[in-house]
């Protein structure tokens, strides 16, 4: 074997250009699609929902990476596919050297033995049939280690290494709370001898003052054994304190990575900032005003083109063909995304422009297009206006008993995406700068076109 | 915050117990606490302290084999829920006590209203979210169903979701988790309650979706005047939303405070572990300080106050002394409440009394990892006795009384 020793504070594993689709290919018909609103209603064709997609960073050996973001964004499926749970669909991990991404078999099976996972569910992970013996011995008689005394002394000293008595090593998981379960989790995973552990979401499931404790010991046995996590949580306090180095990732991108102070210090990606805005902080003098995020994330089978963030972000960048002035592209942004979410009722032309404009619509060319939007929206538009009530009739049957003219969100809604939100470099290009470190020596990525 | 003059909610010496084959199991011991109008009060603590059963409690909503045994339930000077001494000694329900009939058609969703915390489970998958929101304002606002169909868009709208006119004829799967919850808010609302028990109505969420939620609930409370009980066991929720805290621990309350004085002047040693013990978003903890052991089951409560056999401050009086939820300060007017018998109005028993045997070293031991201590705590979980206890006596002190 090649590569078998790596130094401390050396990439351990390197993850490439990673991706893993998922086919929508269960059920009866699968690839066909229905759509009524369109024709033929019925189109052929994998729908493929990209849950990680061209990811890369690596894990320098003895460090924790947190992996942070929000449920759907593709971090348990970043961690399984690293792992070999998962077939990756492109991309390269290199661990101490060899790609894991191609082995197989036999190979991968040995190789198991130096990467380990602990799961969520402190319950569900352990087999309720088997006492913790027989759980923290299994992998070990799996990958042929030692002989029965051996394995039994082994699991004994594990389980005393991990917090637990090991006079408990013939009870069964159901008699251990989910913080003592989850030290069990954390014995089996010892078990082997692994370098490397990916933990998903350890502590989520615990009570806070739980937590602590299983924290706390799991930063103990990364000292005791030189270990290397990724560290998977939703929760930012938690990674935090756990972390090394962190990696926000936001839709199967990663958005964001750079050390712990200086992610948590020094933001640079607009959705690490409302990330770290949106959370209660356990301080009632704490009044900071919160950066609420607008509307919800967007599907993993279409995902907008560039930066993944441009639909919600609040910094979007004004699109470099028009020229603006002052606050017209802030207004135009948010008169956009309004009517994209039709977070407003239909009201006449002038109000619509008061509200949104203060009045006076953007100079030129800009002020020409949303002219246009609110002709598609005003309730007193011209009637020659009226095009295309296909989709919306029922709407404006159950909302409102307007008998005016239909109102046409869709139409709106693409005018102004295509004028505006299409042409800005958010939209068109994939962001990746790295950026100067305010806190600590190490590198700072954010995939952001501000810094550009 | 409101005048105090009376509350909208009294609960007294409220007890709800499970009547388990393993015995009886009290999950809320005598709490007591008010709500006044106009504020959000929180209700905190870990999983098992008896939050959700005491919220539960309050709209008569605890089933089989669980049981309200004692206490008194005021709302709006209509007794929800009290008992009186019969002839012959027995407890029985007092005369005044609304029905089962009237806590249905009066109170429940009218006057109180709940939002639980998984939004999938409190909606029907195969009806329409609107037809739902419809029903009940239907029926409890005794509209036709064209204006309650008009009423729900509106509080659909009212809620922050888009385009309520179509998203009303949506089934529930169609909704995200952020928008389901807010249906549900919808539906609470949708009655003009005057009080709103949230039990953990954002914990199933993610950060920036439970962002909007609470910002949402804060407009709403500015706009309705709607007065809040809030449950959850998420210390930063409560610095952001609550007026005033009530912090259990093991079916009892143990701290009573408005939300600044919770967090800057602690009285509990609980409450301050608990916070000791988190991890902060804002800040680099560099060590964690976890409270060593787990909590007991409500089954088999430890004699003396409840928390001593994990609390660092615990002394032999601790043992001995069951301290009731006493006024230790007062701060603008209002309580601040702990039960503790280090504060001086408990008397000096505890400054005459000794630590406990070997405290202080278990404190620096689980300073650095709780884990001896948790491992031992399966002993008192499940009540075998047949594990090894050697480097545990402490935290058998609740045995200890026999």
């Amino acid at each position: 074997m090649t590569g078998e020793t790596v130094p401390y504070g050396e990439a351990l594993i390197e993850v490439e250009g990673l991706k893993k689709y998922f086919s929508q290919s269960g059920g009866l018909l699968p690839g066909i699609s229905l759509d009524t609103n369109q024709f033929p209603p019925i189109s052929v064709g994998e729908e493929r929902v990209k849950a990680v997609d061209d990811v890369s960073f690596d894990i320098r050996r003895g460090e924790t990476l947190g992996l942070v973001g929000e449920s759907g964004c593709g971090k348990s499926t970043l961690g399984r596919t690293i792992l070999r749970l998962l077939e990756p669909t492109a991309g390269t991990i290199s661990f101490k050297g060899e790609d894991l991404a191609t082995l197989s078999g036999e190979n991968l099976r040995t190789k198991r033995s130096e990467i380990q996972m602990i799961f969520q569910d402190p319950q569900a992970s352990l087999d309720p049939r088997l006492t913790v013996g027989q759980i923290i011995e299994e992998p070990m008689r799996a990958h042929g280690m030692l002989d029965d005394e051996g394995r039994e002394a082994r699991a004994k000293d594990l389980l005393e290494k991990a917090g637990l008595d090991p006079h408990h090593y013939n009870r069964y998981p159901h008699a251990f709370s989910g913080g003592q379960r989850q030290r069990v989790n954390l014995a089996r995973a010892l078990s082997v001898n692994p370098d490397f552990i990916v933990c998903d979401e350890p502590v989520s499931a615990l009570d806070v003052s739980i937590q602590a404790q299983v924290l706390n010991t799991m930063e103990r046995l990364q000292d005791e054994f030189g270990l290397t996590y990724l560290f998977i949580a939703h929760d930012l306090s938690v990674i935090r304190h756990i972390s090394d180095r962190v990696a926000v990732m936001y839709l199967g991108n990663i958005v964001e990575l750079a050390e712990k102070e200086e992610l948590f210090e020094n933001p640079q990606h607009p959705y690490t900032k409302a990330l770290l805005d949106s959370i209660p902080v356990p301080d009632p003098r704490e009044t900071g005003a919160r950066g609420v995020l607008e509307g919800e994330v967007p599907s993993p089978v279409d995902p907008p083109s560039g930066c993944r963030f441009r639909t919600r972000c609040p910094r979007l960048i004004a699109p470099e063909a028009y020229e603006w002035d002052g606050e017209e592209w802030e207004r135009t942004r948010s008169f956009m995304r309004a009517v994209k979410r039709r977070t407003f009722e239909p009201m006449p032309a002038a109000e619509i422009r008061a509200e949104f404009f203060g009045g006076t619509l953007p100079q030129g060319e800009p002020g020409r297009i949303v002219e246009e939007a609110i002709e598609f929206i005003a309730t007193d538009r011209k009637a020659g206006m009226q095009t295309s009530g296909q989709a919306k009739a029922a709407t404006d049957e159950a909302g409102t008993e307007r008998d005016g003219p239909t109102v046409d969100w869709e139409q709106a809604t693409d005018r102004l995406l295509e004028a505006f939100a299409e042409q800005s470099i958010c939209a068109r290009e994939r962001p990746a700068y790295e950026v100067e470190s305010e806190h600590g020596s190490g590198t700072h990525f954010a995939a952001c076109h501000l810094h550009r | 915050m409101s005048s105090r003059s009376d509350p909208l909610l009294r609960v007294e010496n409220l007890k709800t117990q499970f009547f388990t084959d393993a015995g009886t199991v009290r999950a809320v011991d005598g709490i007591s606490f008010e709500v006044y109008e106009g504020e959000i009060v929180g209700l905190v603590g870990e999983s098992g302290a008896g939050k959700s059963v005491a919220s539960m409690s309050l709209l008569r909503l605890v089933d089989s084999p669980g049981q309200i045994v004692d206490g008194e339930i005021t709302y709006k000077g209509e007794t929800i829920f009290g008992l009186e001494e019969g002839p012959d000694g027995d407890l029985r329900e007092r005369e005044d006590m609304l029905t089962n009939e009237e806590v249905r058609t009066r109170i429940r969703g009218n006057e109180i209203a709940v939002i639980f915390q998984d939004p999938m489970e409190s909606l029907n998958p195969v009806f329409t979210v609107g037809s739902q929101l419809r029903e009940f304002i239907e029926l409890n606002r005794d509209l036709s169903s064209d204006e309650a169909r008009r009423e729900a868009v509106d509080m659909l709208r009212e809620v922050g979701i888009p385009d309520p006119a179509e998203r009303y004829e949506e089934y529930p799967h169609q909704f995200s988790g952020g928008m389901r919850q807010r249906v549900l808010i919808a539906m609470a609302l949708a009655c003009e309650p005057n009080l709103i028990i949230a039990d953990e109505p954002t914990t199933a969420l993610d950060v920036t979706v439970e962002g909007q939620i609470i910002d949402l609930v804060d407009d709403l409370q500015a706009k309705y005047g709607t007065s809040f009980i809030w449950v959850t066991h998420d210390m930063g929720v409560v610095a952001e939303i609550c007026d005033r805290v009530n912090v259990m621990y093991l079916g009892e309350i143990v701290e009573q405070a408005p939300v600044d004085e919770l967090f800057y002047d602690t009285k509990h040693p609980y409450t301050e572990a608990l916070l000791n013990s988190m991890p902060r978003p804002d800040r680099t903890v560099a060590e964690l300080d976890p409270i060593r052991g787990v909590m007991p089951e409500a089954i088999n409560p430890p004699a003396g106050c409840r928390f001593h056999p994990r609390c660092p401050d615990a002394r032999e009086a601790c043992k001995r002394i069951h301290p009731e939820n006493r006024e230790v300060a007062r701060a603008d007017g209002q309580p601040h409440r702990a039960a503790c018998i280090k504060h001086d109005v408990f008397g000096d028993e505890y400054e005459e009394s000794v630590p406990l045997e070997g405290r202080a070293q278990e404190t620096a031991a689980s300073a650095t990892d709780g884990g001896e201590s948790e491992g031992s705590g399966v002993e008192s979980r499940s009540q075998s006795g047949n594990g090894s206890t050697s480097k545990t006596d402490w935290r058998r002190g609740g045995d200890d009384r026999e």
